[in-house]
């Protein structure tokens, strides 16, 4: 990707002159030039034309191959994939589940030459696309906690970002309820960003910075950034927005119940002579040290410090000192989620396109730099900008990446030189929750069939149900650039070997009030073997078994010489093979 | 035509699709094969073999055990409480009561009176103690588990590198920037197998249907997933490997003589000490052993009494049994929680959080036994003598296993980052 670097550099540089406030005139000049908000056809197709200009050689593989039917209107003559594999891939995208083999079936025959647009306009209207990304950003908030308690928001985060997806919440409206989140953590889902961090201020100030503008200016927080422009004294200015937040436990009646994401502004002289008593044992005579944010003094760490104004990083938006929490957080939220800072805007994109591309125009997805290459600068810069254009549209943003041929493109192994381009269409791990969902649907259960043996004790997270159990064993950090991640032998043990999956993978009938599991129903229902074999491929992979694939299989039946039996280590084998893991 | 085909049974079965024209079969895009960018995590470090043949156990004590009423007894001062101290077999060196088998073993046990930290919430102290560095979002840290399982890996070993038993871990860090190859392998009781690790069919059954696996393998090789297949395979190799190793005996506890089980003791804590030693013993690096509730912030002197009880025997137990077997000079033993307790005693006869002055004890490992290094004041408040911040005692534990301190692992951000940052290993416990 080096060679992407000086341009890369060039191009925000001109998005930006640090240390000065971003001209807010020239933002809007230059997204004017675009002529409004396009629609996500026109918006993929132009996509489509900057990336091939942008990166021809990796992009256009200069096939000939003529593209389906449903899209020859495309301007670029990327190789598409067939219907099966944008099935799969795409359910797996956007409500994080498989295709039912009924829908492969449908979906194959159907000759609509609209279907895949209409296929996306129903994932997107599905609720579980909320509950898909809901559980995505619950993972990407929460696997970076300092404190496992913020687990206590677990569940809250996860409800809470399905319903807004659902309901087409916009990324800034959610973006401002984060950072200026109040309230219990079981209840307001979006006090999780800084229950991850317990409300320790520089930490939260580094996490909304990565989440929301890709920015990894933590790495100022003892010394200016070794890599990026950022200087110490920036970071902790970013902090001072944060000088007033405290997750306190709720009191009621004597007991503790749980915990509560609050403002802790109330003035020294305000309190009652107990709480002023403790807050002096507490903190030795630095009485404002609740209020303000001080820049720890490197030489003398018992120090006071440096007494810190809350100051925007990116544009030198500052507040005055003295404002209360509320204020504070309200303030910094509005300049964060704003059409005129192009990295709130950017960060989001970026994300998304990493992960339905499989390769975002920044690696990490949650570091823009500014000085880090960029895979694709024209191209990202117009997808954010449409994305302001769209007051930050979610769904419309999905529906456009979704819709170009780089998407739609074969998948392609990832290099392992690091020169990946956002035009490379990876093939991806599939993320803890996606892998339960397929399973349960396979294997036609519900989520308490697959079970774990039930576990009474009760962590953070909730009761240990059998998803919490796959959480645990196949969940992974989304923010981790996926060619760091490794499969575990826990999790070969867990698919192989776990007790209540193997139930629900064989062809047991029914028994007392258990019912048959779907391999014996499927058995029963069909005599032919060839038949049952292209079930099991449509149900696990999304596609026909090929020639040699059949043959294997039948041949395995044959050779065990008892039907359910053979049957029960097809499907074990289909469900721990790679494919099943990977979209 | 066999989508038609489906349709029609799928009609048959549910009555929900309509007949449509057949558009296409499968056409499966070939895609060239490309080189792996996985971790080939069978072969890291493969060269590297565990030539020093050095492991490490630590027995965590979640919660924070009081210093006072275990290696650090004041049974002078009105913070000491009445907790009386004991003598040990080394002459000069008193614990405090309710260990008296600790206190025969005290020829190789070295007690350090005098950690000291900032950190006196559980959450971020369980960090720090088993990481050496306090929590952050930017990087995590992996334990020193996982430390150690990258740095000295056992590829002779068909067993898990770093093994933890028991569930009385909070915040205690994983595999971190190393991956989560180097997390831990739980053990949530020493009394059972580890979840899933026995096939739920014959082990003929389970080895046919690995060979049907391996063939649909085969059969896919020209799929997008197929560059990952070899690294699958290796993943299931090895986990096959693993449960139908004769090694996986290590983890049944019922083998072991029912002498030696009674010279542990009865606890779980127990059990998981000895099956700390079963697993050291048969090659693996780093065992974590738990046990908790020493959070006492009431009722301080009956509940010490209690867990000390727990962990006095077994504790002493694995040192003889280590010694016995020839493994103490090679195995790290470390007895530590996340900080200690206040010296002043709360109304309600209990200790709070105190990491301003706690104790922890150390032995085998090349960790000469019978001496105290450091000291607090007469009152337990400060230390009075050698300090000991926690990355001097992480690059104890570095000392003692032959681990390069300042080795740089590389954070994903591209951030190099030392095992140990800072600090120095306490010499005197090794001269």
């Amino acid at each position: 990707m080096m060679r992407y670097k000086c341009s890369a550099i060039l191009r925000s540089a001109g998005w930006l002159v640090l240390g000065l406030a971003i001209s807010s005139s020239a933002a809007i000049t230059r997204s004017a030039a675009l002529a409004g908000p396009l629609g996500a056809v026109e918006a993929a197709r132009r996509v489509d034309r900057l990336l091939s200009k942008e990166l021809p050689q990796d992009s256009l593989t200069a096939s000939n191959s003529p593209a389906p039917p449903d899209l020859k209107s495309a301007d670029v003559g990327e190789p598409q994939v067939d219907d099966e594999t944008y099935l799969r891939r795409v359910t797996f995208d956007l409500v994080g589940e498989l295709p039912s083999p009924e829908e492969v079936t449908q979906f194959v025959l159907d000759s609509s030459p609209n279907k895949r647009k209409q296929l996306v306009d129903r994932l997107l209207a599905d609720e579980k696309f909320g509950e898909n990304w809901g559980r995505y950003w619950r993972d990407a908030v929460l696997y970076r906690r300092s404190d496992d308690r913020a687990l206590i928001a677990s569940q809250s985060v996860e409800q809470y970002l399905k319903d807004e997806f659902n309901r087409g919440a916009h990324w800034d409206e959610i973006a401002r309820e984060f950072i200026a989140a109040k309230g219990k953590l079981n209840e307001a889902g979006a006090t999780a960003l800084i229950a991850s961090q317990w409300g320790e201020v520089p930490e939260t100030a580094a996490e909304v910075s990565r989440i929301f503008l890709g920015v990894q200016i933590q790495c100022a927080q003892c010394h200016d950034h070794p890599t990026d422009r950022w200087k110490r004294e920036q970071f902790h200015e970013l902090a001072a927005f944060f000088a007033r937040i405290a997750v306190r436990p709720v009191i009621d009646n004597g007991q503790r119940k749980g915990f509560e994401l609050t403002s802790s502004d109330m003035r020294f002289k305000d309190r009652t002579p107990a709480q002023q008593a403790k807050i002096k044992a507490n903190l030795k005579g630095k009485k404002n040290a609740r209020l303000e944010h001080f820049m720890p003094d490197l030489q003398d760490p018992t120090a006071e410090g440096k007494l810190m104004e809350p100051v925007l990083f990116l544009t030198g938006q500052k507040m005055e000192p003295g404002a209360s929490d509320d204020e504070r957080r309200a303030t910094l939220a509005n300049w964060i989620a704003s059409p005129e800072n192009p990295w709130f805007a950017k960060a989001f994109v970026n994300r998304v396109w990493g992960e339905l591309v499989g390769v975002g125009f920044y690696e990490p997805i949650d570091d823009l730099g500014p000085d880090r290459p960029c895979g694709a600068p024209k191209t990202l810069d117009f997808l954010a900008r449409q994305f302001a254009e769209h007051d930050f549209d979610v769904k419309w943003l999905y529906r456009t990446i979704v819709g170009t041929q780089v998407y739609g493109a074969p998948s392609r192994p990832r290099s392992p030189n690091g020169d990946n381009v956002p035009t490379t269409a990876c093939v991806q791990p599939l993320r803890a929750d996606q892998l339960f969902n397929a399973l349960t649907m396979v294997l036609e259960v519900e989520e308490t069939q697959i079970g774990a043996a039930p576990d009474k004790t009760k962590g953070y997270r909730g009761p240990r149900t059998a998803r919490a159990l796959f959480q645990q064993v196949f969940g992974f950090d989304p923010s981790t650039p996926r060619d760091e991640l490794a499969a575990t032998i826990p999790q070969a043990l867990l698919m192989m070997n776990q007790p209540g999956l193997n139930r629900a993978l064989s062809a047991e009938g029914p028994t007392g009030r258990r019912p048959g599991t779907m391999l014996a129903r499927l058995l029963e229902e069909t005599e032919n073997d060839e038949d049952v074999v292209v079930d099991l491929y449509l149900r696990c992979f999304a596609r026909e078994p090929k020639p040699n694939e059949l043959k294997t299989c039948l041949d395995y039946v044959r050779e065990v010489g008892n039907r359910t039996e053979a049957f029960e280590d097809v499907l074990w084998s289909l469900v721990n093979s790679t494919e099943f893991l990977y979209r | 035509m066999r989508y038609e085909h489906h349709m029609q049974l799928a009609m048959h079965r549910q009555g929900v699709v309509r007949r449509r024209d057949f558009l296409k079969g499968i056409s499966a895009a070939s895609i060239a094969a490309g080189t792996l960018s996985w971790t080939d995590l069978m072969s890291v470090h493969a060269g590297d073999l565990r030539k020093r043949g050095m492991a490490c156990i630590v027995l965590w004590m979640q919660g924070g055990p009081s210093q006072f009423e275990t290696f650090s007894p004041k049974p002078g001062h009105e913070n000491g409480g009445e907790t009386k101290a004991i003598q040990t077999s080394v002459p000069g060196i008193e614990i405090a009561e309710g260990l008296p088998h600790l206190a025969q073993v005290m020829d190789d046990l070295a007690i350090v009176r005098s950690m000291t930290t900032k950190e006196g919430n559980h959450q971020r102290a369980s960090f720090l103690l088993h990481t050496g560095y306090a929590p952050t979002a930017s990087v995590k840290h992996p334990t020193f588990g996982a430390i150690a399982a990258h740095q000295l890996p056992n590829p002779e070993c068909d067993l898990p590198s770093f093994v933890r038993i028991g569930n009385q871990f909070r915040n205690s860090g994983g595999g971190g920037f190393l991956g989560a190859e180097f997390d831990a392998f739980g053990l949530p009781s020493a009394e059972q197998m580890p979840a899933n690790t026995q096939p739920t069919t014959s082990s003929e059954r389970f080895s046919r249907r690995l060979g049907l696996l391996g063939r649909l393998e085969a059969d896919a090789a020209n799929g997008s997933t197929a560059p990952f297949a070899a690294d699958h395979r290796k993943l299931y190799d090895k986990a096959s490997r693993m449960i139908l190793s004769p090694a996986m005996k290590t983890f049944n506890i019922e083998d072991e003589p029912e002498a030696i089980r009674t010279a542990y003791g009865e606890s779980d804590f127990a059990t998981g000490c000895l099956m700390a030693r079963r697993l050291v013993e048969a090659g693996v690096t780093f065992v974590e052993v738990s046990t908790g509730n020493w959070d006492t912030h009431n009722d301080n002197w009956p509940r010490t009494a209690e867990l000390k009880a727990q962990i006095d025997q077994p504790f002493a137990q694995l040192l003889r049994d280590l010694k016995q077997r020839g493994l103490l000079e090679t195995t790290l033993v470390v007895w530590m929680g996340e900080f200690g307790r206040t010296p002043r005693i709360n109304p309600r006869g209990g200790r709070d959080h105190y990491p301003k002055a706690f104790n922890v004890a150390l032995a085998g490992g090349g960790v000469r036994g019978g001496r105290v290094i450091g000291a607090t004041d007469p009152s337990g408040a400060e230390v009075s003598d050698r300090p000991v911040a926690v990355t001097d005692l992480f690059q104890t534990f570095c000392r003692s296993l032959k681990i390069d301190a300042a080795h740089e692992n590389m954070s994903p951000i591209g951030r190099p980052i030392k095992i140990v940052n800072g600090g120095s290993p306490v010499e005197e416990l090794f001269a």
